[in-house]
């Protein structure tokens, strides 16, 4: 059985990678842009995994980074999600433009 | 097994799904009334839309539920490797559940389980 | 077996049951006093501090995951003093604040991120320590709950943290493709300077400048530094930003070495535009805070110029500078934070007048302006000295001479901080302020830690003899 080439994952995960800053960059909706990173910290477990898997299946040190970051992602988002809230009952709106109290 | 003979699967699994409703829309007489196009929800009437908004303590409990759940992922190796390393491994899961244990009694002390 | 592990561990371990013990007073008590309690955190952050002084052997840890040495022992110091001003300052804030003890968890937690950071020798305990540093630090800066702008700074910093991380992380996943390993020790071996490792390179590069707000990436600081609570942005300003600084110049003078002719142009020119982006920025700022936001990307450049030199000098006289800056700093933000908390105002025409009523906090105002300009008599002229000096060791004259001209640009809005406070009037000038005892110490240390560490030598020769380059 013939496996799929390295590049062919490593493109889905670049394509991930910039599907994730692209939405970071025109969302205008917190949690969507929550959602973004949350592409992109995907895109570099894919990156791990699949580096691990074909170039160096002798140590496990790309699966492991790989669990550690799914955890902080998840850490990651419970804090974001608890200041978007706060946010939300200070600002009853959670479109990044209504967050403007600050600027140059 | 080769990729012909998973063509063929596929073929056949859409005829079966396809056949079936095409069947059924020939032999049967359609009655239609508004009560046959409700969602069966055990015999209840439903009532409202579902697009209510739930309260923010049901996203607390998940967000809690996420951290903890998550967490879990790390005792899947530890229980690989457990039976090698020996007490060490042990002493460390100990400290592990020890420092998770002390973030839920926290979230417990601050009233975040309390059901609203 | 734990004896070898506990003493190269104990700056973590003590923060970690400081923190631990103010949980178990937060679960476990029903009623405490946060006056003394807050009182008793400074006495065991004491304790930590004197703890660091004690000797201790340089040591490799968890299969290289940890090491530690004299350097990183006495960066973990600086870090500690920096963290007991800022928990001094802070008291005055604190004492009437409902969540004092989440205040200390949180500030601990991410001093334990910073000393794991730092003394990582792997690629992944790096990245734990810098998100386990970076996630309560967001937390932090939307402290007070019912401002606006706090939870809106919380929410910057958090998109943006999160954003620099995931970049950082990429780079990591394309290095680690690229060489094979995550020790910082295996990875140098393998590192050519092909153009992968390169990409690789400048997205790990990209996400340490988010953290320590260099020109590109510094849009997040002055926003995060103006509606944090003061005393939060006294530590992200001197601490988080030291933090990443030390590790971001042994990752650079070890990990990427072999990369030193790419990076060397990269960071010169990225030097060069944090310089004159954070001086131009803050000449227009009336609010206090947001100047000393932009006056810190402004010191960050400089601190890039010293690494630039990659010698010896250059590690020695960041650290150095690191010192020095954390006095400075913090002594502006002291003030800042206690005329903030006793009347709410924080722009510079509001301090007209403050050395009619408030002689003390103008001058330790003036003192720490003019170290962060860097005029003579003070520790700042030093730091900057030695910060130039390094970085002329390779010959860069140009871009020394434009570094040199930046300081007298930022001369300029530090003497107009100086000029409102003692020669100008207004109708209603701040009234007489109380000085609480312990932000009274927090002054005198910071005062001292000025006018002193310029002018004793052996500081920077100790620095020095500890100091990695090549």
């Amino acid at each position: 059985m013939n496996q799929i080439p390295l590049s062919h994952i490593l493109f889905v995960s670049t394509a991930l990678f910039f599907i994730g800053m692209y939405g970071l960059f025109t969302r205008r909706n917190m949690i969507t842009m929550l959602m973004a990173v949350e592409l992109i910290l995907n895109s570099v477990n894919i990156n791990f995994i699949a580096f691990n898997k074909y170039l160096y299946p002798e140590k496990l040190e790309g699966v492991f980074f790989s669990l550690f970051i799914i955890a902080i992602a998840a850490a990651e988002a419970a804090v974001a999600i608890a200041i978007i809230i706060n946010l939300y009952r200070n600002l009853h709106s959670i479109d990044v433009e209504a967050a403007d109290e600050m600027k140059f | 097994m080769g990729s012909s003979s998973l063509i063929v699967l596929f073929f056949a699994g859409v005829a079966f799904a396809a056949g079936g409703i095409a069947a059924a829309r020939f032999f049967v007489k359609g009655t239609k009334n508004r009560q046959k196009g409700e969602a069966y929800e055990c015999g209840i009437p439903t009532s409202g839309t579902p697009w209510n908004q739930f309260s923010i303590g049901y996203y607390l409990y998940a967000l809690i539920f996420l951290i903890f759940d998550v967490e879990l992922v790390f005792m899947y190796p530890w229980a690989v490797a457990v039976r090698r390393i020996g007490m060490p491994a042990l002493v460390e899961i100990v400290i592990f559940l020890f420092i998770l244990f002390m973030g839920f009694l926290y979230a417990h002390k601050k009233g975040a389980l309390k059901w609203m | 077996m734990w004896t070898g592990i506990m003493v190269p561990l104990r700056q973590e371990l003590m923060v970690t049951l400081i923190l631990f013990l103010l949980l178990f007073i937060k679960v476990g008590a029903s009623e405490y006093r946060t006056g003394t309690i807050l009182r008793l955190v400074n006495i065991l952050l004491l304790a930590n501090l004197v703890l660091g002084f004690f000797p201790c052997p340089d040591a490799t840890l968890f299969n290289g995951m940890f090491h530690t040495g004299r350097l990183i022992v006495l960066e973990k110091n600086i870090l500690n003093l920096g963290t007991l001003i800022v928990s001094l300052l802070a008291y005055d804030w604190l004492k009437e604040h409902r969540q004092a003890l989440e205040f200390y968890m949180l500030l601990l937690a991410t001093l334990t991120g910073f000393f794991f950071m730092i003394s990582s020798g792997n690629l992944l305990m790096f990245y734990l320590g810098l998100e386990l540093s970076t996630i309560p630090l967001t937390a932090l800066s939307g402290f007070d709950l019912e401002k606006k702008q706090s939870s809106e700074a919380a929410l910057k910093f958090i998109i943006s943290s999160a954003f620099s991380s995931a970049l950082l992380l990429f780079g990591i996943s394309l290095l680690y493709g690229a060489t094979g390993s995550l020790g910082f020790d295996a990875i140098p071996r393998r590192l050519d300077g092909s153009a992968f490792q390169l990409f690789a390179f400048i997205l790990l590069l990209s996400g340490f400048a988010f953290k320590i707000s260099v020109v590109p990436f510094h849009l997040w600081t002055a926003d995060v530094y103006e509606g944090s609570p003061v005393a939060v942005t006294a530590y992200l300003s001197v601490i988080s930003k030291g933090a990443v600084f030390f590790i971001f110049i042994q990752a650079l003078y070890t990990v990427f070495r072999p990369l030193a002719g790419n990076w060397n142009r990269m960071l010169i020119l990225l030097s060069v535009l944090t310089m004159l982006t954070g001086n131009l920025f803050a000449l227009r700022q009336n609010n206090l805070k947001r100047l000393l936001a932009f006056s810190s990307i402004t010191q960050s450049g400089f601190i890039l110029a010293g690494i630039t030199g990659s010698s010896r000098a250059g590690d020695a006289s960041v650290i150095y500078f690191i010192l020095i800056y954390i006095f400075s700093n913090l002594g502006a933000f002291g003030v800042v934070s206690l005329i903030s908390a006793q009347t709410g105002r924080e722009n510079i025409d509001d301090y007209k007048g403050l050395y009619a009523a408030n002689p003390l906090l103008s001058w330790v105002m003036a003192i720490s302006l003019f170290s962060l300009a860097g005029i003579p008599p003070t520790a700042g002229f030093f730091g900057k000295f030695f910060l130039l000096m390094a970085g002329a060791g390779r010959g860069n004259y140009v871009f020394i001479g434009i570094a040199a001209l930046n300081m007298v640009i930022a001369l300029y809005y530090y003497l107009r901080v100086i000029k409102a406070i003692f020669m100008d009037s207004q109708p209603q000038p701040i009234g007489k302020l109380k000085i609480p005892l312990l932000p009274n110490i927090a002054f005198g240390l910071c005062v001292a830690g000025i006018l002193v560490t310029g002018v004793m030598g052996w500081v920077y020769d100790y620095i020095y003899s500890l100091s990695i380059g090549f």
